[in-house]
């Protein structure tokens, strides 16, 4: 068993014990669901279902329905894209590079964490597959033997890598994050009463029994995903940037964008994390849990990333100038003085300045300005890729094409149609699921538990 | 375990009989006694048992219920007789002719399988070039709104009885009139002359836009009231005051190309073109000086040049800037001498008849201009027309006959027309629409489209043009010199009629034998021997009169001029979906006539200069003569302050005339929009109400108009909203002449105004034994990809644009349009950029601001760039084609995720639709932005039902069977027309011969009058286009990007330096 000073905070408030945090867990599982859950739900599926209409319509009609013109072919699809694919990117940071660090405050924001990064990859993938003029033989991107004379696909293109990208790290969070759940799945079946329940929870959790064997393997599959998924945090988000790295567009067309689109996806998604947690700890009582310290710490990943982002904003518009070159320089300076500026100052204020709040103790601890901030970061990321893609594309080279995009309707309702379809799944997902990593959990109690802690300095161990 | 089975077929192989080891020892079987079988007469006494019968019923009945599933019915009508000419995926060309009253073009029409689907220029008659309205009236041949049949009192009738109906509505008392525009046809005129004799029918010319000034003109100085033939190839300097030569005045097709001839740089020389104008027309931005007046100036500018050059005259009033290019126009003209030239556009007799006396003294009668003895093009007498109105008014004519015009749209006074026709005992129209006049009349006797029946015409006295039908009539129709030959009791074939117009002696077993008319009928023209015109006389009176006149001219506060627009003209084709979409070549404005107007003066008004996709323009009301319009006010650079523009041919149909589905305006969901009236909304307003009479005479030039903001809004749809080129000169290159000669024998890349880009490398290339800025390298030695090699092998297809030549006409857009089946999209789509031309011309103005202004004047780099989004207040201005570059290191190509955009061995970035995904990613990635990408179903959505000719089931006749109709979420873009470039190989490949330049043209290169595109193969050392790459002129657009594009641009060469 592992030390731990005692001056360090500890990481479960409370007196709890193992059956306490088992009964804090799954507790909300068996009982029945709370009226707030109900009509959130509620809200959520009818939004969702608006954005399910709204992407039929478009499927049905054409991508004509979206704003989009000869001049700026992505707008709000490619956005979302990448906005949710960054989103994406805190569970697994949180889960592989975290655990590889051994940093064990993780444990108790990992699996809600992991589960937003599912949900958000999912909503990712939907919008590469419905911004497909035909999206009828999406299929056609995946290297698959075929009879069109066999037609391979083509590898020089950065669209072909995200789909192997995006697959890969699809797959690989959710079995990490499955294999993270077998142990709780299987504490929920051994207390869950009605027959139907025990049986469903029996089969998630693979029938595991808590052997030792058992827990040997749990532990080494996942060092061993977490190894895997490590490299997969950064290259996801830098192919997603090759996009645009790679092409000739001014704007586009920069060697920065892997790691300024690796620290601003980290950024956006610890935002996304705490907007849920923050949610989260209070509805379903969990504040001794997740409370100041892991809002602290990733307030501070949040200064860290987000001062990258600041860095590379400002080394763009240094390279546009110091390159000399008519067309980049004239993207930039068209980013915040022309007529897409209000989005470029959004971006600034958003991304740059908000987060350097967090540098004065008071606000990085307060819950309350955190939240705000953690939505304020995402609507600045948001409009960091709205940004990028549409005013690199509005006035690139030949003048005579300079255009304009306006979103219409279906732009933003299939936009908020996946906030919705995101919201029922994570709130599925908190009510039939282990929201905490209980077994986890349990393994810190004796050496950061409140308790433990606490009577520590009469000079008597608990243990 | 081993498992030692033996299989068997059958017991004998398992014992091994002796009979069969016979048999299996065999290779090859006993031969079966079939025959012995068959002859077994036993068999034919055999009973058919009951068994048997059963079997057969059963047979029959499950043959006969397959049989009876349906299988699907592809409904193709094979040739029972194959026509000799026709083979079917085989074009096939006929030689004819378009007239419409003011263009006359000799073409080729291109059919397949029957149906006329292209038509181009026809190259060796002398007379063939093409503009946008000509080669997209092919549409029109296809228009379900066609009248379908002869109307009598607004019911379909036979052609009989609308004959007996004529002939007694020709016997009435008043005066009885046939009402023509120009007639170019000896059979036409023919049969007027007949029907004249029988009937005592009276015959008056009235075009839809009036030139007569300009006859009377030549009436006055030369005794012969014709419309004089220019010869702009002639021509060293040209002076144009308001005359749109390039675009719409006069016989505008051919002076095109033949004033491009004398714009050729490497020739050594080039012309000079003035233009004195108040809105920008297309020669006025093509124009080397173009000065802004006022149109109530124009006739003072005209009397300041002939006193300038003659001393004629006395001093008139004029704006100092104005008279400094009155001066320097009439330097050039005097330079040019004889060949020099002076055109006016003004429908003003003062105007017209200075413009002569500055010709005459300039000596350029039978150089410049030819009066000939034969009138030819725009003979409309408007006095005639006036007193055909007032006898209307009046009761007097018992019969109308309306030919090939629409007065009742068109005239200047069209109410007084329409209620003079009200009180006509009977009238009848041959057009092919019940439009405005027809719906009118008594009776409507349908004509023929231009593409179904024979005619001859004559613009010169030396041939007879003659224009043959390349289709059966699709709907029961008739030619109207036909329908003229049975009103005056002589009923006679179209064919017939024309061939004894010719022949006098023509009988029916002729029709084979005639070889110079079968061979004239190849050729599209017949010569005539005709004795050499003699030079007129100059008769001319006083010019004292009209020149007191101009001098005298006061304008109001604000000035009216009403121009045509390049692709709607006179607005017949108005019902036309590729014209309405053509953009304007000035304004890039779609779907809508405006009025245009100098900045500054929109801005005093509170007006909104900026137009976009959510930015409408304001609407405004126009007011002239007690008539007003209320239309949406363009901001046009180069409009003369105090002056504002209206183009006619709009406002078709407004009536409840059924003129052609879309001559109307549609809403989002494609649906036609109604009026309170339940009449479908027009595009546009008519402006030719706004005309002022002078004696009868419209004039197109109003000198006092008020102008007020109606406060209201109005959507336009353009397809270029930015100007201005933002001084990348690598997308533009242009110098003046000077600087052209002074750096002539450059070679290419070396001239300064065409210097090949370099980029600087960290490597001591220069030699100066330093690494600096100076140490740059050719754009062209980077290179991000392994080399294939392009140069030598096979073909490699390439494509040059001068850009002195172009002059923006728009031939190639439309031609392209069609070639290439091309959605059309409607107005809303434009609007919100959207449009799918493959070929576009991009239409630049200068500003007056760049960087090293901006510098001097101490504004910081982002108010610079402010300023230069500004068009200058009369810039100049460049038109660049744009399509498809075809780079050979294509960005679009690496990043398709499915490579469905790819490059050809033949040097052609290639689009394969079906294997398209639409990812958008290629257009994203496209530095000229020229990919289109079908966003619905064009040919099917609902949205397009008005618009899409696919969308109708008679107009779809018109696409080209060789290029697909594209469906919906794929990508698109020029092909370089790889259906042309392959049926031409094909063909070489036949004849077994290398494919010889020039047998193979683009769609765009074939219809360009000026020959500005030069297309063809860039690994023939003896191309015309190789020829080109040489040229020290030549470059590539963008060349900095590295994407080595396959399409080169010649440097646009401005002569202004001799002004």
């Amino acid at each position: 068993m592992q030390q731990e000073a005692a001056i360090r905070e500890p990481l479960i408030l409370g007196n709890k014990n193992y059956k306490d945090i088992t009964d804090d867990v799954v507790g909300p599982i068996q009982g029945k669901a709370p009226m707030g859950w109900k009509i959130m739900i509620t809200i959520t599926s009818i939004i969702a279902f608006y954005g399910v209409g709204c992407i039929l319509y478009l499927i049905g009609t054409g991508i004509g329905v979206w704003g989009l013109n000869k001049t700026v072919g992505w707008a709000w699809d490619i956005t979302n894209f990448v906005w949710w694919v960054g989103i994406g990117h805190a569970g697994t940071l949180i889960s592989a590079v975290l655990l590889l660090f051994r940093q064990k405050w993780r444990m108790a924001i990992n699996r809600s964490a992991e589960a937003m990064t599912i949900f958000a990859v999912i909503m990712a993938a939907v919008f590469p597959g419905i911004h497909m003029g035909r999206i009828w033989v999406s299929y056609w991107v995946l290297p698959l033997p075929n009879q069109f004379g066999s037609l391979w696909v083509n590898f020089n293109s950065p669209l072909l890598w995200d789909v192997f990208a995006i697959s890969t790290y699809f797959s690989v969070s959710l079995v990490f994050w499955y294999i993270g759940l077998i142990p709780d799945f299987a504490t929920i079946r051994d207390r869950m009463t009605k027959p139907l329940q025990k049986k469903i929870y029996g089969i998630l959790s693979f029938g595991w029994s808590g052997r030792a064997k058992h827990w040997t393997r749990f532990e080494e599959v996942s060092l061993v995903l977490a190894g895997i998924a490590t490299p997969l945090v950064f290259s996801v988000h830098s192919i997603v940037s090759m996009d645009f790295a790679t092409a000739v567009i001014p704007g586009w067309h920069t060697t920065i964008f892997p790691p300024y689109f690796v620290s601003g996806a980290v950024f956006s998604g610890f935002a996304m994390v705490q907007t849920l947690l923050l949610i989260m700890r209070k509805t379903m009582k969990l504040e001794s849990y997740i409370h100041t310290k892991h809002v602290e710490y990733m307030n501070i990943v949040i200064i860290v990333t987000g001062s990258i982002v600041g860095v590379a904003y400002l080394t763009e518009l240094f390279i546009s100038w110091y390159s000399g070159v008519e067309y980049e320089s004239y993207a930039f300076i068209n980013r915040f003085s022309g007529p897409y500026s209000a989005s470029y100052w959004v971006m600034m204020t958003c991304n740059v300045i908000s987060p350097q709040l967090f540098w004065f103790k008071k606000i990085r601890r307060s819950l309350v300005a955190t939240f705000i901030l953690s939505i304020v970061v995402n609507i600045g990321m948001w409009f960091e890729r709205y940004v990028i893609i549409v005013t690199s594309l509005h006035r690139d080279f030949d003048p005579s094409s300079w255009g304009e995009f306006h979103a219409t309707s279906i732009d933003v309702g299939v936009f908020i149609g996946t906030l919705g379809i995101f919201f029922t799944l994570f709130l599925l997902f908190a009510r039939f699921f282990p929201v905490l990593a209980l077994n986890e959990l349990k393994s810190i109690l004796k050496s950061s538990g409140d308790e433990q802690k606490r009577i520590q300095p009469d000079g008597k161990s608990n243990h | 375990m081993a498992d030692n089975k033996i299989y068997w077929s059958g017991l004998e192989e398992l014992d091994r009989t002796p009979e069969y080891e016979r048999i299996a020892s065999q290779e090859f079987p006993a031969e079966r006694p079939v025959d012995e079988f068959l002859s077994d007469d036993r068999l034919q006494r055999a009973n058919t048992g009951r068994r048997d019968f059963l079997k057969f019923m059963g047979f029959s009945v499950t043959a006969a219920t397959l049989a009876a599933c349906e299988t699907p019915v592809v409904k193709s009508i094979p040739y029972t007789n194959k026509p000799e000419e026709i083979t079917p995926g085989v074009a096939n060309y006929y030689a004819s002719t378009y007239y419409d009253g003011h263009d006359f073009v000799n073409v080729l029409v291109k059919t397949r399988e029957g149906r006329p689907i292209f038509i181009k220029n026809n190259t060796e008659t002398g007379l063939g070039r093409v503009n946008a309205r000509v080669n997209a009236s092919v549409l029109g041949l296809y228009d379900s709104a066609r009248l379908q049949a002869p109307h009598l009192n607004g019911a379909a009738t036979s052609w009989g009885a609308l004959d007996a109906a004529v002939s007694k509505g020709l016997n009435g008392n008043g005066r009885k009139v046939l009402l023509t525009g120009t007639v170019m046809s000896p059979s036409t005129k023919r049969a007027i002359a007949a029907l004249s004799e029988a009937t005592g029918v009276e015959h008056v010319q009235c075009d839809a836009v009036s030139y007569s000034a300009v006859s009377e003109a030549m009436e006055m100085d030369y005794g012969r009231r014709v419309f004089p033939s220019y010869r702009f190839d002639q021509a060293e300097a040209v002076v144009s005051l308001n005359a749109d030569f390039l675009g719409t005045w006069g016989d505008n097709v051919w002076y095109t190309g033949e004033w491009a001839k004398t714009r050729r740089p490497e020739s050594g020389d080039m012309s000079t073109l003035h233009a004195f104008e108040s809105g920008m027309s297309l020669t006025g931005s093509n124009a080397d000086r173009r000065t802004r007046v006022k149109p109530s100036e124009q006739g003072r500018v005209a009397a300041a040049m002939l006193r300038e050059l003659t001393g004629e005259g006395a001093a008139v009033q004029l704006d100092e800037a104005v008279m400094s290019s009155v001066k320097a126009a009439v330097a050039d003209l005097k330079r040019a001498g004889s060949k020099g030239l002076v055109v006016a556009g003004d429908n003003d007799l003062a105007t017209q008849r200075i413009a002569s006396a500055i010709n005459r003294s300039l000596g350029a009668l039978g150089t410049t201009m030819v009066v000939n003895a034969e009138p030819g093009l725009n003979q409309g007498d408007d006095k005639a027309f006036a007193q055909l109105v007032t006898d209307m008014q009046a009761g007097r004519v018992s019969a109308l006959i309306v030919d090939g015009i629409n007065p009742a749209y068109h005239a200047a006074g069209a109410a007084a027309f329409k209620s003079g026709l009200e009180k006509v005992g009977f009238s009848i129209s041959t057009a092919m629409y019940a439009d405005e006049t027809a719906s009118r009349c008594t009776a409507m006797a349908p004509a023929h489209h231009w593409l179904e029946g024979w005619n001859d015409l004559q613009i010169d006295p030396k041939r007879i043009d003659i224009a043959q039908p390349a289709i059966q009539p699709l709907y029961n129709t008739r030619h109207s010199a036909e329908s003229l030959m049975a009103w005056a009791g002589q009923p006679v074939d179209g064919y017939t009629l024309l061939r004894q117009t010719h022949n006098a002696a023509y009988n029916a077993e002729a029709m084979y034998t005639d070889q110079d008319w079968n061979t004239g009928v190849h050729n599209g023209f017949l010569a005539v021997n005709v004795p050499e015109d003699v030079a007129p006389v100059f008769t001319g009176a006083d010019l004292s009169s009209a020149l007191r006149e101009v001098a005298g001219r006061k304008g109001g506060s604000f000035e009216l001029d009403l121009y045509r627009k390049v692709a709607i003209g006179d607005g017949q084709q108005a019902a036309n979906p590729m014209l309405q979409e053509t953009p304007d070549p000035i304004t890039k404005t779609t779907w809508d006539n405006y009025v245009t107007m100098a900045r500054a003066d929109m801005e005093a008004m509170g007006l909104n200069t900026y137009i976009a996709q959510e930015d409408p323009a304001s609407l405004v009301k126009v007011t002239a003569g007690g008539q007003s319009v209320e239309l949406p006010a363009f901001p046009q650079p180069g409009q003369t302050p105090g002056t504002v523009s209206i183009a006619l041919g709009y406002g078709r149909g407004g009536d409840g005339e059924a003129i052609g589905r879309s001559a109307y305006q549609v809403d989002g969901s494609g649906e036609h929009m109604t009026d309170a009236d339940g009449n479908l909304v027009p595009i546009g307003v008519n402006a030719f109400s706004l005309a002022t009479l002078k004696n009868g005479t419209p004039d197109f030039s109003v000198y006092d108009v008020t102008v007020e903001a109606t406060g209201g809004t109005y959507p336009l749809a353009c397809t270029q909203i930015h100007h201005t080129y933002m001084g990348r000169d690598s997308v533009v290159k242009e110098t003046s002449f000077d600087g052209f000669l002074a750096e002539a024998g450059a070679k290419r890349g070396e001239a300064s105004w065409n210097k090949t880009i370099g980029l600087n490398v960290h490597d001591d290339v220069n030699g100066d034994g330093e690494i600096n800025a100076l140490d740059k390298k050719a754009v062209g030695e980077f290179d991000l990809w392994h080399e294939h090699a392009v140069d030598g092998i096979g073909h490699r297809w390439g494509m040059a644009i001068d850009l002195t030549s172009c002059i923006g006409c728009s031939a190639c857009v439309t031609a392209c349009h069609i070639e290439n089946n091309v959605p059309v999209v409607g107005k809303d789509e434009v609007r919100r950029h959207r449009d799918m031309h493959w070929m576009r011309i991009d239409r630049f103005y200068a500003s007056d601001w760049d960087m090293e202004r901006g510098e001097e004047e101490g504004l910081g780099v982002i108010s610079t760039y402010g300023k230069m989004e500004e068009p200058g207040a009369n810039p100049q201005t460049v038109h660049m084609p744009m399509m498809c570059q075809h780079c050979n290191h294509a960005p679009c190509e690496t990043v398709c995720p499915v490579a469905a955009t790819t490059h050809s061995n033949e040097g052609v970035n290639q689009m394969t639709y079906n294997r398209c995904i639409g990812t958008r990613y290629c257009a994203n990635n496209c530095p000229f932005k020229v990919r289109r990408f079908n966003w619905f179903h064009y040919p099917g959505y609902d949205k397009f039902q008005n618009v899409n000719p696919a969308q109708d089931a008679i107009q779809r006749m018109v696409l080209n069977p060789d290029v697909v109709v594209r469906s919906r979420g794929v990508m698109e873009k020029c092909s370089l027309c790889v259906q042309r470039t392959q049926s031409a190989k094909l063909e070489a490949k036949k004849a077994g011969a290398p494919l010889e330049d020039g047998s193979v043209q683009t769609a765009c290169a074939e219809a360009c009058p000026t020959n500005a595109i030069t297309f063809g193969d860039l690994n023939d050392n003896a191309s015309e286009v190789r020829a080109t790459y040489d040229n020290n002129r030549t470059y590539h657009a963008l060349e900095e990007v590295g994407i080595q594009p396959n399409v080169a641009y010649l440097t646009k060469v401005r002569n202004t330096s001799k002004s």
